[in-house]
């Protein structure tokens, strides 16, 4: 016992971060998820860590951290230490809160670990909607102003990015913005016919798809997916939307700014393993997310593209509650 | 023949039928401590058995749904603390039959009543699966806000004493449920620019606290009262005890089957909406309501445990969760390489088979780890007071930290506890004030779905109301009861009886 305390104190001494570099981890890890158990962010996050930790040699043990849009997780991970003993898994919306006014802090304030994937957006319709494709709902739009119910989940969810694009490239859409509290609810509501059409992420609605309980009218990107290779894309429906191309939401495990690098080394390099697992691979492939696997610069570029490009898309769409501008992040070049 | 198989592949493997007992058993005790909910339980179980085969990770899981929901009843009858929320009415007449010395008994109706509605959600979702899907997806927001104002008007029913001061704390429950940033437009409310208020305040912490520390304070009062002595010759109910209440199960655990299976809505509102169910039919209980009325303890308690076979209902059908738990559940087939979705009974249907199977064991289990090992727990009201109320204390704490972790819940837990203490003292009941929390979410939300969807015109609404039948047997449902409570009623009534007379 004496012997361990000694230790202990002497590695204190000669300073602990140079101790805890070469053994981490000594503890257990706690991992932070931003969303609630059962959605998209919790299942991805709980497929790949058991890979990771293989690699890492200690464990993680996860817990979900709901409310405020995930920033109440944002705001737990960044009040802890950054010792590496803390991290965040969390998806895109923090890199919106600073324009929404939902918080004053981002990613900004963190290093990412890895970033694992990035989803598809994909806009479905009810069965009974009166329109096949995207060119009918538009009709539909401009035939009958105001009575399209489109889903939406808040401001700087995936469906208000999507509208926003939509209203930039199509003109303002004279359509209803039903709110849900996420995607899966508002899909539940679409099957039900509380809502006409809803711009979600493809992972959430693919099993619906292929079931034929939602029909797809386009896919949010330049190439088709081939989970479902006959959905058109949206460019082939208006070139315009190219510029917007691809976007998606993403997902990302993300420590404190100030994590010792080879702490942050050995993270992300756990992480990478873990997700190039065959089965996270597959289990992913099927939901028609696209792997990343990015970390270091690279993530760190990807990160503040996705945030210019999104932030100003909804701020000329009239979307946020700050401009961009005010926390200096800069016009993406045209 | 494959159907019968794979309904009976958790019968015929050991492994598989160890398992959902061991989940059961454990289920049971995470159940019965207010703040460790099944939730939780079940999102730990699936970093746990990453590993396994998809069959005993979910053997496992089902074993502790149906004993967590089970288990919350434990402690609302000995201790008046809910072990989870839909244990909250259970409590309302459970309470007072452990203060009078027969905690035995209701904890045998208790569980017998609970294996009749676990049954029941059962049969329901073996047999009728896609229907009642199909019924439950047919809700609008109108309908689900109608739902919520019918629950609203139960405030009558869970006042004991002044229907004024039973208003007030639904009201006040309204409003905690309001607090933090609006789920749908992320706008502040009730939050005073604290950063602490932001994420809401923990719908548990308030639950505990009203509960379970406003009880430690009460009790402080009669701290050198001698406990009451509890009779544990007759725990499992007489048959006769049980067809003379099969009716009234039969219709709550309905109630149960169908709020279950409504995704947004579960076994807490299913509880409470029989327990006023159970209020309204029943013309002469032989106890009165809210004294230990054997009906009181009959209704939540099918109602909560058939609304499990309901939640499994959109979640196989349609890949709907229909409460948290079985959300959690789809991730764990996600995980384990299963696209849950419409095409798994069709892809999968021993999946299918092999769930109700496991369910019908959990509930098996159910009855027989709830009826043995009474008389260790009724032990536990006559303890002294001076180790009870500690205990109390302590159970309410680890409770409430351990719903997320966060110190700050214990003091939300504890500010409500001494407010609910005082609550008590001037007359004012409880479980209105749950009520309102549990609702607010549910009639807030979906009445702003519902009046935008209709472009915020009254009259379109009203409209909508009278053209979609559902919503219109709800709304009249909603006037009669309504009516029912008011002097006018009760003089048209009085009316109509001297005119046949």
């Amino acid at each position: 016992m004496n012997k361990i305390i000694l230790a202990t104190v002497s590695a204190l001494a000669l300073g602990a971060v140079a101790a805890q570099a070469q053994d981490y981890p000594t503890k257990e890890i706690q991992g932070i998820i931003q969303w609630g158990a059962g959605g998209s962010t919790d299942t991805v996050m709980r497929a790949v860590t058991p890979h990771a930790e293989e690699v890492l040699g200690g464990t993680v043990v996860m817990q979900n951290v709901t409310g405020g849009v995930g920033a109440i997780a944002l705001n737990n991970v960044e009040s802890a230490d950054a010792d590496g003993y803390t991290l965040l898994m969390g998806a895109e919306n923090p890199l919106l809160y600073k324009v929404m006014g939902l918080g004053d802090k981002d990613y900004g304030d963190f290093i990412p670990v890895d970033l694992l994937a990035r989803g598809t957006a994909i806009l479905v319709a009810n069965n009974d909607a009166p329109f096949d494709d995207y060119a009918g709902m538009m009709q539909y739009i401009k035939d009958n102003p105001g009575e399209l119910k489109l889903g939406a989940t808040g401001p700087g969810g995936l469906p208000s990015v999507i509208t926003a694009m939509m209203d930039t490239v199509e003109g303002k859409l004279d359509v209803i913005s039903v709110p849900y509290d996420g995607d899966g609810p508002a899909l539940t509501a679409l099957q039900g016919g509380a809502i006409d059409v809803m711009p979600a992420v493809l992972g959430a609605s693919i099993e619906g798809i292929r079931a034929g309980t939602m029909k797809p009218l386009a896919i949010f990107d330049t190439e088709a997916s081939d989970k479902l290779p006959d959905v058109p894309t949206i460019v082939s429906e208006n070139e315009a939307y190219g510029a917007y191309l691809p976007w998606g939401p993403f997902f990302g495990v993300f420590v404190k700014e100030g994590t010792p690098d080879d702490v942050v080394a050995k993270l992300s390099d756990a992480f990478k393993q873990g997700a190039e697992n065959a089965d996270f691979v597959k289990l992913m492939d099927e939901r028609g997310f696209t792997m990343m696997n990015i970390s270091g610069d690279e993530a760190e570029e990807f990160l503040t593209n996705w945030q210019q490009n999104t932030a100003w898309l909804l701020q000329d769409a009239g979307l946020t509650s700050a401009s961009p501008e005010e926390f200096g992040i800069e016009k993406p070049a045209e | 023949m494959e159907t019968v198989l794979a309904f009976l592949t958790v019968f015929t493997q050991p492994q598989l039928f160890l398992l959902v007992g061991v989940g059961t058993f454990a289920g049971v005790y995470v159940g019965a401590i207010p703040g460790l909910s099944v939730t939780m339980a079940v999102s730990i179980l699936i970093s746990f058995t990453f590993s396994w085969d998809v069959y005993p990770a979910i053997a496992l899981m089902i074993g502790i749904y149906m004993g967590g929901v089970y288990g919350g009843s434990r402690t609302a009858i000995l201790l008046n603390i809910p072990g989870a929320p839909s244990a909250i009415a259970t409590a309302m007449d459970g309470y007072p039959m452990a203060q009078k010395g027969e905690a035995g008994t209701a904890i045998g109706v208790t569980t017998v009543m609970s294996f009749i509605g676990g049954f029941i959600g059962i049969i329901v979702l073996a047999l009728a699966a896609p229907f009642v899907s199909d019924f439950a997806l047919s809700f609008q927001p109108r309908d689900y806000m109608l739902l919520a104002v019918l629950g609203i008007l139960l405030v009558g029913s869970l006042s004991t004493g002044s229907l004024v001061k039973g208003i007030f704390a639904g009201a006040f429950g309204l409003a905690i449920g309001a607090v933090g940033r609006d789920p749908l437009t992320f706008a502040e409310r009730f939050t005073f620019d604290f950063r602490l208020l932001e994420g809401g305040i923990s719908f548990i912490a308030v639950m505990i606290g009203m509960f379970g520390v406003s009880e430690a304070l009460m009790q402080l009062q009669h701290a050198d009262k001698t406990a009451v002595k509890q009779k544990i010759s007759r725990i499992v109910p007489s048959w006769g005890t049980v067809r003379r209440h099969l009716p009234l199960s039969l219709q709550t655990s309905s109630i149960g089957v169908i709020i279950g299976a409504l995704p947004g809505t579960g076994g807490d509102i299913a509880a409470l909406m029989a327990y006023d169910h159970a209020k309204r039919v029943t013309k002469n209980p032989e106890v009165p309501f809210g004294q230990g009325a054997i009906e009181g303890l009959v209704a939540p308690e099918t109602a909560n445990n058939a609304a499990v076979g309901g939640a499994f209902i959109p979640m196989m059908t349609l890949g709907i969760p229909g409460d948290a738990v079985t959300a959690i559940m789809i991730g764990a087939l996600f995980i384990h390489g299963l696209n849950p979705g419409p095409m798994l009974m069709v892809d999968q249907p021993h999946m299918f088979w092999f769930i109700v199977g496991a369910l019908c064991v959990a509930n098996c289990f159910m009855l027989l780890f709830g009826l043995t090992g009474i008389k260790l727990f009724t032990r536990i009201v006559e303890m002294p007071r001076a180790v009870l109320i500690p205990l109390i204390m302590l159970l309410s704490i680890v409770g409430a930290y351990a719903v997320n972790n966060a110190i700050t819940d214990v003091y939300w837990m504890l500010a409500f506890g001494v407010f609910g203490y005082f609550m008590r003292h001037y007359g004012y009941p409880l479980g209105p004030v749950i009520l309102g929390v549990i609702l607010s979410r549910l009639l807030d939300d979906n009445w702003r779905r519902a009046i935008i969807s209709d472009r915020e015109d009254l009259g379109r609404f009203f409209g909508g109301i009278l053209h979609s039948p559902l919503s219109l047997v709800l709304f009249v449902a909603v006037i009669l009861i309504f009516v029912s409570q008011t002097p006018v009623w009760a003089k048209a009534k009085a009316m109509l009886r001297k005119e046949s007379a």
